[in-house]
């Protein structure tokens, strides 16, 4: 892609976010807040010190794997509302490994086996609902959603029961051994760096490889991808167990990186506007690092505008809903104008 | 039809109901309701949870805001008696019959006032009985003052209930005739003729001994309907032979496509190549050289959204070594290979990296046909290959379809197009209800029209 093209492709995210803020100041007008001040509270909680930055970058990391994990399987036209559970899923998974099967394993081990135990519970979470999909024709968009309750109750069973931590005062799983615990520069863990690693992986995955060239094909045309020999079920279940996968690594480094324990309400719905960063991204894994950044700013902006403005932080929720709604709400080819899963050389 | 019923806006041209002209630009489909028109579609609109009174109490137009049951009930019994049209009126409508339905939609049409009444393949899913019991209620409309249309490809019930007949063929009125003069094989001849223009039929190649390139032996198949499962399919194609399957939609064409490209399962039979049994799966029927041509977009296995490249490399992404090394996709290759094919196959614009869905239907149909004769194909099975082309394009695929078949490949064309079956194939055959029905050698339009439409097929072996 051209840079002209990239920008063009650019514009409508960008006017859709600049619009979406320009409701957020008059709502806050209308609220009877002076919305400049509160505006710029919300900005420099976000990125007005080091620290505000560290916010914003522990909010985006989740929301890039997440975020991600959605792209990949919408690409596919598998409608996975599931991110939020395969989190969760890979939450408890890497919970399990860390604080129960080998707490007492050097950092070495640990790591990278808590990391993968964290992918290997958000992929069979998420590829319960391709099985069902390819096998009984269940809708993904149910069974994902329900999956998400499972995931949910499940961390809810396990630290009330078996993960409690050894003290049984609250429920929630023991601290992560050390060892468990991600390198981290300051509060900045090594799974904000793989987040953005995996961005790019992603984006070769789709737009450079054979499996992300037919998965794209299934997306776009089930009907003619099978007529030229492409499982749209097998592809389905390829798609979406990978994108749990990344969803349960966002769960394992949460664990991992900054909660150091599993409790309830782990996440607060990273899940779900995890599918505002893939939209807004227009699927583009690439574009999902400045739109989870956007998403993540504003989660780590809405404390500060509370704090120094008195503006209740819910307010920051409207916006979510706001820039996707004035972003579908533009004329389809306009959002469409250049698709960049239409062009053979994606965004690159 | 859906300009008459304000569904589709036309871009020249009156109409005109009962003398008065309509006004075409604003004409909704509840003007053409008040103006006294009612349509019964192929499907059921009806909604299955509620009675037939329910049904036609709901949506109705200047009806009371209360639902007065007991008065409906009436209402529709009323009418129900007057036009012999016998529907259980307290069940609700999903336990009724097809044919109970469909009268209950004609009975909601003329509870709407309608006079002209417009029926679409009403008997297409009604068992012979349920059609024969539905022509007195049609009759006694007409006697009663309604127009009726009533759309069908069987002669025989046309014959039966028609008082005059119009011929309609891509959009073109072809003729109208009076009932009593038209006979069944010029009606035939009517609905299915087109001519092609300066194609030249080079002569046949001499024939070989041995296994044909391309064998169906008894294939079974489930189908859509019970018209259309493939009842034991058996058909041969020589190398440098065209074997023309004439037939009309709904006979088991979908089927055996599907059957053919590798997406249908098969129940029973075997499908050989040059004498080698090839188990039906798309990827298996592919490496044993049986390529796959449609005239309707996605079953051609074009991508909307994907480039001429990505889909002229589509069927390749698997294995094809020019395209895919260690499982990534060399893209530049595409494109050349693509622009390469382009200029081959002269198919413009040469731009390998446009969406296909920005081509015409002619363009795009010709990166289907270089995507499936560029692989020099022993076998092609190309499915209504030309439908909705223009007449160039479908000179183009035409063209194409003779010069496989002079490099020695066996090609089966599927077609509904009697003219271009006859034009084309060095044999023909007739696909019935599922079953191959043999055409004598020196059978015209007229000939294998009647065939067509003649119904249930008398024996299958071709």
């Amino acid at each position: 892609m051209t840079t002209r093209q990239a920008a063009s492709a650019a514009l409508w995210p960008v006017l859709s976010v600049v619009l979406a803020l320009g409701m957020l100041a008059l709502l806050l007008l209308l609220l009877g807040y002076a919305p400049l001040p509160a505006l710029w509270a919300l900005a420099s909680g976000a990125f007005g010190s080091s620290a505000a930055w560290t916010a914003t970058l522990l909010k985006a990391s989740p929301l890039l794997f997440t975020g991600l994990a959605v792209a990949l399987s919408f690409r596919c036209g598998v409608w996975n509302i599931g991110a939020e559970g395969q989190l969760y899923a890979g939450a408890l998974a890497a919970t399990a490994v860390a604080t129960r099967l080998l707490p007492g394993a050097p950092a070495v081990v640990l790591t990278p086996l808590l990391s993968l135990a964290g992918a290997a519970g958000g992929a069979l979470l998420a590829a319960i609902a391709g099985v069902l999909r390819a096998a009984r024709g269940v809708s993904e968009v149910i069974s994902t959603i329900l999956l998400n309750f499972v995931a949910i109750q499940a961390v809810a069973l396990a630290v009330h029961g078996p993960l409690q931590e050894a003290s049984r005062a609250y429920p929630q799983s023991d601290a992560l051994p050390a060892a468990a615990l991600l390198p981290a520069f300051g509060r900045l863990h090594l799974g904000i760096a793989i987040a953005v690693a995996l961005a790019f992986a992603v984006q070769l995955l789709i737009f450079r490889t054979a499996l992300g060239f037919r998965m794209r094909a299934v997306g776009l045309s089930p009907v003619a991808a099978r007529f030229a020999g492409i499982s749209p079920e097998r592809h389905a279940l390829v798609s979406i167990s990978i994108a749990g996968a990344l969803a349960g690594l966002a769960g394992a480094f949460e664990v991992a990186g900054v909660t150091e324990r599993l409790y309830e309400g782990l996440s607060p719905g990273y899940g779900y506007t995890a599918i505002a960063v893939a939209l807004l991204a227009r699927l583009n894994p690439l574009a999902t690092l400045p739109a989870a950044l956007f998403f993540g700013a504003l989660e780590a902006g809405a404390g500060a505008m509370q704090r120094s403005a008195g503006v209740p932080s819910v307010v920051t929720q409207i916006v979510q809903g706001l820039v996707i709604l004035v972003f579908v709400a533009i004329p389809f080819e306009a959002r469409q104008a250049p698709l960049p899963g239409a062009s053979i050389d994606g965004a690159a | 039809m859906h300009v008459l019923l304000g569904l589709v806006r036309p871009d020249t041209g009156q109409l005109e109901i009962a003398g008065r002209r309509v006004d075409l630009a604003g004409y909704s489909p509840a003007d053409a309701l008040r103006a006294g028109v009612g349509m019964v579609h192929q499907h059921s609109t009806l909604v299955p949870a509620m009675t037939v009174p329910e049904n036609i109490a709901f949506g109705a137009v200047g009806g009371s805001a209360l639902f007065r049951r007991a008065r409906v009930r009436a209402r529709v019994a009323r009418l129900a008696e007057q036009y012999a049209l016998d529907v259980p009126l307290d069940v609700p409508v999903a336990q009724l019959s097809v044919g109970q339905r469909q009268r209950a939609e004609i009975l909601r049409t003329l509870d709407r006032g309608a006079r002209v009444i417009v029926l679409d393949e009403p008997t297409a899913a009604l068992t012979p009985g349920e059609t024969q019991a539905l022509f007195p209620g049609l009759r006694r409309l007409r006697d009663g003052g309604s127009a009726i249309v009533f759309i069908s490809h069987k002669l025989e019930e046309i014959e039966g209930l028609a008082d005059r007949v119009a011929v309609l063929r891509r959009g073109v009125l072809v003729a109208v005739k009076g009932a009593r003069e038209a006979d069944a094989r010029e009606l035939g001849s009517l609905m299915l003729g087109r001519d092609l223009p300066g194609l030249v039929r080079p002569p046949a190649l001499p024939r070989e001994e041995g296994a044909p390139a391309f064998a169906l032996r008894d294939l079974e198949a489930p189908g859509l309907r019970e018209a259309s499962r493939l009842k034991g399919v058996t058909l041969a194609v020589q190398a440098g032979e065209i074997v023309g399957v004439a037939g009309i939609d709904g006979n088991g064409q979908r089927e055996l496509e599907e059957v053919l490209a590798g997406v249908r399962p098969i129940t029973a039979g075997r499908i050989e190549v040059s004498g080698r049994l090839v188990p039906p799966s798309v990827r298996r029927l592919r490496a044993a050289g049986v390529s796959h041509l449609s005239g309707e977009r996605e079953r051609g296995g074009l991508v909307a959204g994907f480039t001429i490249a990505e889909n002229l490399i589509l069927k390749s992404s698997y294995d094809d070594r020019r395209f895919v090394r260690g499982g990534l996709l060399d893209r530049e290759a595409a494109r050349r290979y693509a622009r390469d094919v382009m200029q081959r196959f002269g198919i413009k614009p040469a731009d390998p990296d446009l969406d296909i869905a920005t081509l015409s239907g002619g363009n795009a149909q010709k990166v289907a046909v270089a995507r499936e004769l560029d692989s020099r194909p022993r076998v092609l099975v190309a499915v209504n290959p030309t439908r909705g082309l223009d007449v160039g394009s479908a000179r183009f695929v035409n063209e194409q379809l003779l010069a496989l078949r002079s490099l020695g490949g066996a090609v089966l064309l599927v077609s509904t197009e009697l003219d271009e079956v006859l034009f084309l194939a060095d044999r023909v055959v007739a696909l019935v209800e599922g079953c191959v029905v043999p055409v004598p050698r020196d059978a015209d339009r007229a000939a294998l029209g009647a065939i067509l439409l003649s119904g249930a097929p008398q024996s299958a072996v071709a």
